[in-house]
């Protein structure tokens, strides 16, 4: 039987959400409105993207610092592809580099032999560098906009600012993502795999589990969701610069440790980390509503990531001791 | 015992702790004597060590009372237990291996000491005092266990200890150096220390222990002195059950050759040649260190190696990695069951079932309900103690832990089942369950490799065992036939038998 304390403490998120919309809607009834209700909605778009895809690299008890320069790498090349390849070839060839640049960060890995963390984070962040090197020289670091194109991208431009009913157009995207990825994750054997090489890489290999494949498929995610995150991205702004992912990397691995996933890898969810996005939303969306200072409010990020991880430690100290 | 009993230095009574779902300790009452080496045996769960962590301070107790020479402990703290001169030296030894022996025993009290040099004065005093001549610079991730293990008994004696607590401390330990523990034991014994010695080992409780507690699921079956306890009596109380044997009947059904490794060498392994029958238990006798890790990793594929030939059934396989292993037919269980085997945080369930994936899915889904029925499938068939098969494997003992690895591999239904250290630190009941298991694979026309640090346990078990001395193979035996004598020598490279 799980005491109540349990149960609070494995969905402090959830409490933590409802608990700060409750409040703010309280003292700023402003926050239940339409037009802020629909404006938290459209902020689910790149961040959340990512931060699935970042998912997975955890739980497969890696991190990838990476994605930021997967971001402004596919953001520049997408948008210049949109003239010579058209919308569509555009989209398709924007997520196949940023697969690419996923799977490059994995072969790195797997023949560099690097099986922690701490090594996955600084070849990662080296390949972030990198790529956001070549966004630079490839854009000569000048900003694309849509409206230096031929004709107007109406697809892209659908996927910055349409609808589909009262949902935008990104918010579908982020449905369909997550529960593609969900079921993934929990009903595919490729998807245990990668549990069970986060859960202990060692005792998985020796028991046959695709290993190497797991931290592949791992990243390809990683940067695959980036791509698409780097679309929705520079679909809204309608512009790309190649420095349009600076700090998505922070950001998405912030919402997948406050959702709850442990950073130890193993154990975590997509729909955790949903709960971590909203949460980061919502604080940023509160405290602005209640007038807040920007600096306020990046203390109150930092020590919610702190917060988090001193949870996710405490919480093993407390398993270890049945 | 009988003239003159010396005074209560521990006095627990009626200790009671519960954790979510669990009754650890059920009123548990034990007096401890000074200078007596107190033996606390039991299976694993038992509440052995929920007791120790308790009277160290690390759990609180949620009722009873504790009386630790003179003084009522209500709570305390594992740095206050210290200083009132109460010292556990735990199986997983608590040094900092990046600093010296010296630091390490006088560890935040350098002051006390008056700087570097008083510590390491102090330090060789201590140590000369159990006999132990490590440099007290020497820095301790250099020491064997066993010298690690003085270094802490030092530590212990630093704060002037009235009570040491030892928690399984021959577990990685040579005979040799068992020996010189032993000797230390008896010395702290005289000096009116007195001991509580947890351990697994029978041999050891009657070797040098002078009462002796028997706890079984977080009760105290029974305490009496060691010389009124018989072996058979010690088990029957552990196990709750009498167990007539300690190991089953070896199989005399060997059959043709099921695996041939040929010219394996390594860095550590030279030139390494051996076959392995249907039917046959093989069993790889050698000091730690040896080569007999390295010679099962080779050929599970979990090392790097090339040039060696392995033939299964006189076919020749390619085995680079674990998988293709299993492929091939091989199933191991690794030496270290948390490190190697363990997928801790995950359900039973899920640490059955990892082996076998593709049993359980199809196009690449799983199957819920199929899956469901392999764990439940090996929790009943190997009489796994858990509440149910949702638990996280951690909440598990040891022995339980082991047997979910175990069936882990018999859903793959492996032929050669490599076994590294099988019974390590896991109780008598389960030990039997799992030779059993050792014994049904070999009948039913497979073959296990069986490497083990208990000699009784290998020459028991194997029809046939080979020596490894410094990566070599020295000798191979019958061991019903052969004096123990004949292969302790080859296994220490003294003398080569039939190769």
């Amino acid at each position: 039987m799980k005491g109540l304390g349990t149960i609070l403490k494995d969905y402090l998120v959830l409490v933590m959400i409802l608990g700060l919309a409750l409040v703010t809607a309280i003292i700023q009834p402003k926050f239940i409105s339409p037009a802020n209700l629909v404006n938290i909605m459209r902020q689910f778009g790149p961040l959340i993207l990512v931060s699935l895809g970042m998912t997975f690299v955890i739980i497969g008890g890696f991190i990838d610092l990476s994605v930021a320069g997967t971001i402004n790498l596919v953001a520049v090349v997408t948008i210049s592809l949109i003239d010579p390849l058209g919308q569509v070839g555009a989209l398709l060839a924007g997520l196949c580099l940023g697969s690419l640049c996923g799977a490059m960060n994995a072969v790195l890995i797997l023949t560099s032999g690097a099986t922690t963390q701490a090594e996955a984070l600084f070849i990662t962040f080296g390949m972030s560098t990198f790529y956001s090197s070549i966004a630079l020289i490839y854009s000569g670091g000048s900003t694309m906009h849509f409206w230096d194109l031929k004709s107007p991208p109406d697809i892209f431009q659908a996927i910055g600012a349409g609808s589909v009913g009262p949902l935008s157009v990104s918010f579908v995207i982020f449905l369909a993502s997550l529960a593609v990825l969900w079921i993934f994750h929990t009903k595919t054997a490729a998807g245990r795999s990668i549990s069970l090489t986060g859960g202990n890489k060692t005792a998985a290999r020796l028991s046959g589990v695709p290993v190497s494949r797991s931290i592949a498929l791992i990243y390809t995610i990683g940067g695959f969701m980036a791509a698409l995150g780097a679309i929705v991205l520079f679909s809204r702004v309608t512009t790309a610069a190649p420095v349009i992912g600076a700090g998505f990397e922070t950001n998405a691995i912030l919402a997948v440790v406050v959702g709850g996933t442990t950073l130890k890898g193993g154990k975590g969810s997509v729909i955790r980390t949903v709960m971590g996005v909203l949460l980061v939303i919502l604080l940023n969306n509160s405290l602005n509503l209640l007038g807040v200072s920007s600096y306020m409010q990046w203390a109150a990020r930092g020590a919610i990531l702190v917060f988090a991880i001193w949870l996710d430690n405490r919480k093993e100290v407390q398993g270890n001791q049945l | 015992m009988d003239i003159s009993e010396p005074e209560i230095i521990l006095s627990i009574r009626d200790v009671t702790k519960t954790f979510p779902g669990v009754r650890a300790l059920g009123g548990v009452s034990i007096d401890i004597r000074r200078g007596t080496v107190h033996g606390i045996v039991g299976e694993n769960g038992a509440g052995k060590s929920t007791l120790m962590k308790i009277l160290s301070g690390v759990y609180k107790k949620d009722s009873g009372t504790i009386v630790f020479d003179g003084q009522t402990i209500d709570h305390t703290t594992p740095h206050e237990s210290m200083l009132r001169g109460l010292a556990i030296i735990y199986q997983e030894l608590n040094l900092v291996n990046s600093m010296s022996v010296g630091e390490n025993i006088f560890l935040g009290r350098f002051k006390e000491m008056k700087g570097m040099h008083g510590t390491h004065t102090k330090a060789r005093e201590l140590l000369d005092s159990i006999g132990c001549k490590v440099s007290t610079t020497k820095l301790v991730s250099e020491l064997s266990v066993s010298t690690k293990q003085m270094v802490e008994i030092a530590k212990a004696l630093s704060f002037q200890s009235k009570l040491i607590i030892m928690d399984e401390p021959s577990t990685s330990l040579t005979g040799e150096e068992m020996a010189l523990l032993v000797k230390i034991i008896h010395q702290l014994k005289a000096d009116g220390i007195s001991i509580i010695y947890i351990s697994h080992k029978l041999e050891e409780i009657f070797d040098f222990c002078d009462i002796v507690t028997v706890m079984r699921d977080g009760n105290v079956i029974d305490t009496k002195p060691r010389v009124k306890f018989t072996r058979d009596e010690l088990i029957t109380k552990m196990v709750g059950r009498s167990i007539e044997n300690e190991y089953p009947h070896r199989s005399r059904d060997i059959g043709p050759t099921l695996m041939q490794v040929k010219n394996l060498n390594t860095r550590k392994l030279r030139n390494i040649n051996f076959t392995l029958r249907k039917g046959e238990i093989l069993g790889l006798v050698g000091l730690v260190g040896a080569g007999r890790t390295e010679i099962v990793r080779a050929i599970f594929g979990a090392d790097k190696v090339r040039g060696h030939q392995i033939l299964i059934s006189g076919k020749p396989v390619t085995i680079r990695n674990p998988k293709q292993a299993k492929d091939a037919g091989l199933g191991l269980i690794p030496e270290d069951r948390k490190l190697q085997g363990l997928v801790l945080p995950f359900s039973v369930e899920h640490n059955i079932s990892m082996a076998a994936i593709e049993r359980f899915t199809r196009f690449g889904f799983i199957r819920g309900s199929l899956e469901k029925g392999i764990g439940a499938k090996h929790v009943q068939s190997l009489k796994i103690k858990t509440p149910n098969t949702k638990v996280a494997i951690k909440n598990l003992s040891g022995g339980n832990q082991q047997k979910c690895i175990v069936g882990r591999w018999l859903e793959i239904g492996p032929s050669i089942f490599i076994m590294d250290e099988p019974t390590k630190g896991i109780d008598v009941g389960a030990k039997y369950e799992i030779y059993v298991l050792m014994k049904e694979i070999a009948e039913k026309g497979g073959a296990v490799i069986l490497i083990s640090s208990e000699l009784p346990e290998v020459l028991n078990m194997s029809n046939r065992v080979l020596t490894i001395n410094d990566g070599r193979i020295t000798g191979e035996f019958d061991p019903e036939h052969t004096p123990v004598g004949t292969i302790m020598k080859a296994a220490l490279g003294l003398e080569g038998g039939a190769p």
